[in-house]
């Protein structure tokens, strides 16, 4: 099993583990409702270092990714970031990934549903060697912040330059003598920065933004939490529905897709069901009351029979009830709509997503 | 179906499908109507349109269903699920007046 380079640290701090796919990570700290504050209200800081991590020369970069991933590389400008998937011959999501133009290299930071050694089989599937694609996976850690608050941190950390950072977009900064990667990139809806830095400046990197995050009320979350805030803010999450639905289309990922680029990795199966269009899709659920049935798996009822099913599901603090998404037959797929929980009396609702206004929305950092 | 759903979703699907038609034309997207998930972001994440695009979208609102959207009512603008529940709301507020 890969472990958490920055293991010490999380230990210090309270953190229990968790693995996937083979990979270690900081799964919480134990007080959930505070680690949701931190970030709803001020700012998280959590290590990210599960993300396998690939840098590739500018050179031969674009031939390489675009053979890929869905998503048009070609088009990501200079110091932007391209948010992307990466699926498999059956057009079968794989992983959820960010592509950096970085002057004379690209960065490929990916979140996946698979482990290592079979990621790894892709991308050298795709010419990885030839196109001298090197994984910095072992080498480099991530650490996420995000928060309403975030920005105060990278600025703290980084400077004011952070403040001008469009969402997507990639610079290098100084730490320690030593540029490192920052991504403007958070999926929580509130504002998030991905920290990219050699292993050996990991616990200071780590040990400088948690006590910048605590300045400001903040502090350490798990990556548990992430899952509940992605919900809330309908950012799509491999690790929740992604790993039961896998269809980009069913998902509603169309947008990191060109569908005029020639080919890469399972075109041929997105595109067919593309034409013969969609049968299902995941949409927003409300539950009405405390509704205990209304978890993952279960089934959404109409006239009697399934007529979808809950893949991800979690309470919102901000709106006082369980949200969820959930796989329906498309002539159902609308908001507004009251079923029943199988096996129950429970109701849920169909509801239009994102169902919360995050604070972040209200900011607009170029105007600080 | 009962009826009250099927009306429901009838209505919906109107609204979707117009708002839809009308945003893929004035902002040149590279998709179809079927496409375009009404719960994805518009701004920053998801479709990543501008503050020019929110004008366009604005402007749509205004244009297909003679309904303004409020300045800097970015609430709205979350998504195209939200809009349209905007633009079913003003209808309805509309229906109740006249």
């Amino acid at each position: 099993m890969r472990t958490v380079p920055l293991k010490n640290n999380l230990e210090a701090n309270n953190v229990t583990f968790g693995d996937r796919f083979g990979i270690e990570i900081p799964l919480l700290t134990h007080d959930n409702d505070k680690e949701y504050g931190y970030i709803r209200d001020s700012v998280g800081i959590t290590d990210f270092s599960f993300m396998q991590k690939y840098v590739i020369p500018e050179e031969t970069a674009l031939d390489f990714l675009d053979g890929l991933v869905a998503g048009n590389v070609a088009k990501t400008r200079f110091g932007r970031v391209l948010h992307t998937f990466l699926a498999n011959d059956d057009g079968q999501i794989v992983a959820d990934c960010f592509i950096a133009n970085n002057d004379e290299e690209y960065v490929l930071l990916c979140e996946s549903i698979v482990d290592d050694a079979t990621l790894q089989q892709i991308l050298d599937s795709q010419g990885a060697a030839e196109a001298e694609c090197k994984n910095v996976t072992d080498e480099q850690i991530v650490i996420s912040i995000d928060g309403f608050k975030a920005w105060s941190v990278a600025k703290e950390v980084f400077g004011t330059d952070v403040l001008g950072l469009p969402y997507l977009s990639i610079e290098m900064y100084p730490f320690e003598d030593t540029e490192i990667h920052l991504f403007r990139a958070g999926k929580t809806s509130e504002f998030g920065y991905l920290i990219m830095a050699p292993k050996e400046l990991g616990e200071k990197l780590f040990s400088t933004l948690l006590e910048a995050a605590k300045k400001h009320k903040g502090g350490l979350c798990g990556v548990a939490i992430h899952n509940d805030l992605r919900l809330e803010g309908r950012f799509f999450n491999i690790f929740a529905e992604g790993m039961h639905v896998k269809d980009p289309l069913s998902l509603g990922l169309q947008w990191m897709i060109d569908f005029d680029k020639d080919s890469y990795i399972g075109q041929e199966a997105i595109q067919k069901r593309r034409e013969e269009g969609l049968t299902k899709k995941i949409i927003g659920v409300s539950a009405l009351g405390d509704c205990d049935s209304f978890t993952e798996g279960a089934h959404i009822m109409y006239e009697g029979k399934s007529v979808a099913t809950v893949e991800a599901v979690c309470y919102s603090p901000i709106l006082n009830r369980k949200i969820g998404l959930a796989l329906f037959s498309v002539d159902l797929a609308y908001a507004g709509l009251t079923f029943t929980v199988e096996g129950s009396d429970d109701q849920v609702t169909t509801i239009s997503m994102p169902p919360i206004m995050p604070k972040s929305l209200s900011v607009k950092l170029d105007e600080l | 179906m009962p009826e009250d759903i099927q009306r429901i979703i009838e209505r919906r699907k109107a609204v979707i499908t117009t708002f839809k038609e009308d945003l893929i034309n004035r902002l040149n997207l590279p998709y179809t109507a079927e496409d375009l998930h009404e719960d994805v972001s518009l701004i920053g994440a998801g479709l990543g349109l501008d503050s020019l695009d929110v004008l366009e979208i604005v402007l749509c609102v205004e244009n297909a269903f003679n309904i303004k959207i409020p300045d800097n009512n970015t609430s709205v603008l979350r998504s195209i699920n939200t809009i349209v529940d905007f633009i079913i709301s003003e209808q309805d507020k509309q229906g109740e007046a006249a």
